[in-house]
């Protein structure tokens, strides 16, 4: 928006974005397309196109007048071609489009980038896809990934269900990169005995430059999804900084590690499921205990109870923030280290144990989860004085080399179902999608 | 070369893009160094790039072109010289405020007007130079001017943006890059187009807008520090453009050689890259329209009039102005002024000649005849000698305590020796100037002699006082002598 000075001009002079116009001030005179003002910078200058492409910006001041020159054409994108019929010999795809911009197209006038969601859309941005498989597309939402909530995961949850019993051979889930992890691991929960692969996939880089890593990611996640026999939730991301291969994380062991980086996400406590080689699309399979491809009926099972927090411990950390939260119905605690918070057990004068306060909530029957702040390794409380603190007095966790973000997935799922603390307690310790790993192979 | 063609009958026309370097410590985007040291790579990176789909509903022709040739990228990362921003794995950084501001003098020592506020655009790039398929780039001035021979040459716009990788090698669809090179900043200079001028004066004009952007002092030297591309057209035929001229001698033989070329063959609009020898290869079909869009990663810079008014302040000498000078004042010839003006002793010898009196023109050939002489045919490391010790030199010279003859004798001490100065050099090498009674008193013995002639006289005479009197002096005495 421009200044109300400007949009009460451009109004009088029937001037709309996108027009043609003449700027003119003093001896000085700029031909352009008016563009529209973006949130950044001052208000009260003009910003036009040049003819050859480049934007700048003119400040209206009491000398400067404006022409309309020609009225703007509107932008109309051209449909895409039709797409190929589908082929009996290969596998069929659904692909579902959450938001993120991972599949688009680019105005260049203005640079916005339209969400792609079309099967011909898509194949006409990535036509590699056909040669992988079958398409079937929609589009779910668009939503930033960070907008994203647990309704909709139980929206996902239940469209990916709905597609699976359409008898699909794979689902793949076009989704913003922040929170990815968030859905990829609700899902794991949600969907039982699925019979095929559902793998999530996002882009580090924007979709319209030509070194996005939308392409490998996508063409990869696909073939996954037709090809490959982890019948899991899984998410297929760069494997490295070049456009080599990708990996197949399990969906419940993967984190975003990285604000900007193609290989952002990480298996974290377990290698990845398998490679998928690019260009040339080969599996190849790092582990052998996923679940197959089988013929089953998959389980909708998304019940949820959104009332959770989730919270880091600090040096510092005050027993009012904890005590706070008691209107929550779980809380889960990134601990320090092994699984600690502030226990004071030398009766330091600085420090405020955080135990009473716990101790208060759990008895009022809210569960405390823990989980490692560390983000790798296995939590274990038996080692130092506040870790058995911790345990004694019921905070759940031990033994397990869950993530924060997975942990607080669980119990919103967990609280779903019960709200018996000892059943709570019982679940949470219960492997369920392979959150909680057996052993830390090294690697 | 046929000089008979007549150029403003073909109504031979040009415009001009000139890319200079910008010596800033950090690089555009990111605090990497654009020092270019790093010989090296740490790690090779690779990258395929394919089309995006626009609103048009088909990828313009040059990106679809280089999408056909199914190439591989792979960039070499240089330690200190690359980061994430140009490897593509991190957004940029705020645009460098010491490019802009040099960016910025360069416009106005052109003329030109600065916009309000500046945005950075995405120019689409497929052919793997830029890690993100783009460069960046931002207009900072527009209708500025030179004058030529009474005549304005328009500057149509000035832009300041992201250098791209340097090309390594290119084989089997394998391409490498070096990622040293991008992102250091680049200001383009664009002409209008130039009509009724030949190759000769467009050579010239090139050269006057090159000195233009290096009176900022922030400007980098060497090899393809500066490149220039040439659109050239003739009776209005299609427009060729020729990437990547290096050399600026090299510009009129381009531009001879693509008018014959173009007079010769069917030409059809294309890039074409120069070679060395002037000759030009097929690169592309000339890129389309409409790949150019913001870059939201970069908010748009206001440009305050005190900003301007602070830089207007603060403007360096137009070397336009400064060649006049040395030309006028200094008496230094055509060559010789475009010489120091391109040495790395520009701002050493205006200090000498402005607090001594010694010949201009001797100073100016010392620092780059004499000087290039030795270190190329000595191998003499010049870059030895202190800036202290050259000014003592010409200190001695103009108290005649040593005559020029003996300077390069001096320089190769001093080279030698840095820790020791020109007197110890004079001690060492004999090196004290003659009287004209001296010379005759040597050379006395020596014209007596039966039958010898006046040149073999004058040769003995000057292997006995070479460097220490003026060879013009020895030459009248010996004459004097034998008359």
């Amino acid at each position: 928006m421009y200044s109300q000075e400007i949009e009460s001009l451009l109004k009088s002079k029937k001037i709309k974005i996108g027009d043609k116009i003449l700027i003119t001030k003093g001896k000085l005179q700029y031909a352009g397309i008016l563009m529209p003002r973006i949130k950044l910078g001052d208000t009260s200058t003009l910003v036009i196109k040049l003819p050859n492409g480049y934007n700048i910006g003119i400040k209206y001041e009491k000398d400067t007048k404006i022409k309309k020159l020609e009225p703007g054409k509107p932008i109309r994108f051209k449909p895409a071609e039709a797409v190929p019929r589908k082929d009996p010999e290969k596998s069929t795809v659904s692909i579902l489009g959450c938001g993120g911009t991972i599949a688009s197209r680019v105005e260049y006038t203005t640079g916005a980038v339209f969400p792609a969601f079309s099967p011909a859309d898509l194949l006409l941005s990535f036509p590699e896809l056909g040669d992988v498989a079958n398409i079937k597309s929609r589009k779910l939402f668009d939503l930033l990934s960070e907008d994203m909530t647990p309704q909709h995961w139980q929206v996902i949850a239940s469209e990916v269900a709905k597609e699976i019993q359409s008898g699909v051979d794979g689902v793949v889930l076009m989704h913003g990169t922040d929170t990815l992890h968030y859905t990829s691991a609700a899902l794991s929960f949600m969907l039982r005995d699925l019979p095929v692969p559902v793998v999530l996939v996002g882009a580090q880089r924007s979709s319209d430059r030509g070194s996005s890593d939308n392409l490998v990611n996508l063409v990869s996640a696909t073939v996954a999804a037709a090809h490959s026999n982890i019948a899991e939730v899984t998410v297929c991301m760069h494997g490295s900084m070049s456009d080599d291969f990708c990996y197949i994380h399990q969906g419940t062991k993967v984190r975003k590690l990285h604000t900007s980086r193609r290989d952002a996400f990480q298996s974290v406590n377990v290698r990845p499921y398998a490679k998928i080689f690019y260009p040339d699309k080969k599996i190849e399979y790092l582990r052998n205990d996923y679940k197959i491809r089988e013929k089953r009926k998959v389980v909708l099972d998304d019940k949820l109870n959104t009332n959770v927090a989730l919270i880091y411990t600090y040096p510092g950390i005050k027993p009012e923030f904890i005590q706070s939260l008691r209107n929550f119905d779980g809380i889960v605690i990134a601990g320090t280290g092994l699984g600690h918070v502030p226990t004071n057990p030398t009766g330091d004068k600085f420090t405020q144990s955080l135990l009473p306060t716990l101790r208060n909530l759990i008895h009022s029957n809210i569960p405390v989860v823990i989980a490692p702040q560390t983000i790798f390794g296995r939590l274990n409380m038996n080692v130092y004085e506040a870790g058995r603190m911790l345990n004694e007095i019921g905070v759940i966790g031990n033994g397990c080399d869950w993530l924060p973000e997975v942990a607080l997935v669980k119990l919103m799922w967990v609280l779903g179902h019960t709200k018996d603390m000892n059943k709570i307690k019982e679940m949470m310790l219960t492997n369920y999608a392979g959150e909680i790993s057996d052993r830390n192979v090294v690697s | 070369m046929d000089k008979k063609i007549n150029y403003s009958a073909l109504r031979l026309k040009v415009g001009l893009e000139l890319h200079q370097q910008l010596d800033t410590k950090y690089k555009l985007f990111c605090n990497c160094s654009t020092q270019m040291k790093e010989k090296i790579p740490i790690m090779i990176i690779t990258r395929k790039l394919h089309p995006v789909a626009s609103e048009l509903g088909t990828v313009d022709i040059a990106a679809q072109f280089e999408y056909l040739r199914n190439r591989t990228f792979h960039y070499q990362v240089f330690n200190n010289e690359s980061c994430q921003v140009e490897l593509d794995e991190e957004p940029p950084h705020e645009l460098n405020k010491e490019a802009l501001d040099t960016a910025l003098q360069i416009a106005l020592l052109l003329n030109c007007d600065i916009p309000n506020e500046i945005h950075v655009m995405r120019k689409t790039v497929i052919d793997g130079s830029n890690t993100s398929g783009f460069q960046r780039t931002v207009i900072i001035g527009m209708n500025g001017h030179i004058n030529y021979k009474g005549k304005r040459i328009l500057i149509t716009q000035v832009t300041l943006e992201e250098d791209a990788a340097a090309i390594v090698s290119e084989e089997n669809g394998k391409v490498i890059y070096r990622l040293n090179r991008l992102g250091i900043p680049l200001v383009e200079i664009d002409t209008g187009i130039l009509e009724g001028y030949t190759p000769e004066e467009i050579q010239e004009i090139a050269y006057l807008i090159g000195i233009m952007a290096r009176s900022t002092s922030k400007t980098k030297h060497g090899i393809g520090s500066i490149r220039q591309d040439v659109n050239i057209s003739i009776r209005n035929g299609p427009r060729v453009e020729i990437k990547g001229v290096q050399e600026l001698g090299l510009l009129s033989k381009v531009i001879e050689l693509e008018v014959q070329r173009q007079l010769n063959e069917k030409v059809k609009e294309e890039t074409r890259a120069a070679n060395l020898d002037g000759t030009t290869r097929f690169l592309r079909p000339l890129p389309g329209a409409s790949r150019m869009y913001p870059e939201t990663d970069i908010p748009p810079i206001v440009i305050t009039k005190d900003y301007i008014e602070n830089l207007k302040k603060n403007l360096p000498e137009p070397w336009t102005k400064k060649l006049e000078r040395f030309k006028t004042k200094l008496k230094l010839s055509d060559d010789l002024a475009k010489e120091i003006l391109g040495s790395e002793y520009l701002n050493l010898f205006e200090r000498i000649v402005s607090t001594k009196k010694v010949e201009p023109s001797i100073v100016a050939s010392t620092f780059v005849s004499i000087i290039k002489d030795l270190e190329r045919r000595e191998k003499v490391e010049v870059n030895r000698i202190s800036e202290n010790r050259f000014i003592e030199l010409f200190d001695y010279l103009q108290d005649k305590k040593i005559v020029k003859e003996a300077i390069p004798e001096i320089i190769k001490y001093l080279a030698a020796y840095p820790q020791n100065g020109v007197g110890d050099a004079l001690k060492e090498l004999d090196l004290k100037p003659l009287t004209p009674a001296e010379v005759r008193e040597i050379a006395k013995e020596i014209v007596e002699q039966p039958n010898i002639t006046f040149e073999k006289a004058y040769g003995i005479v000057m292997s006995k006082v070479r460097g220490k009197i003026d060879a013009q002096e020895v030459m009248k005495i010996v004459k004097q002598m034998m008359k």
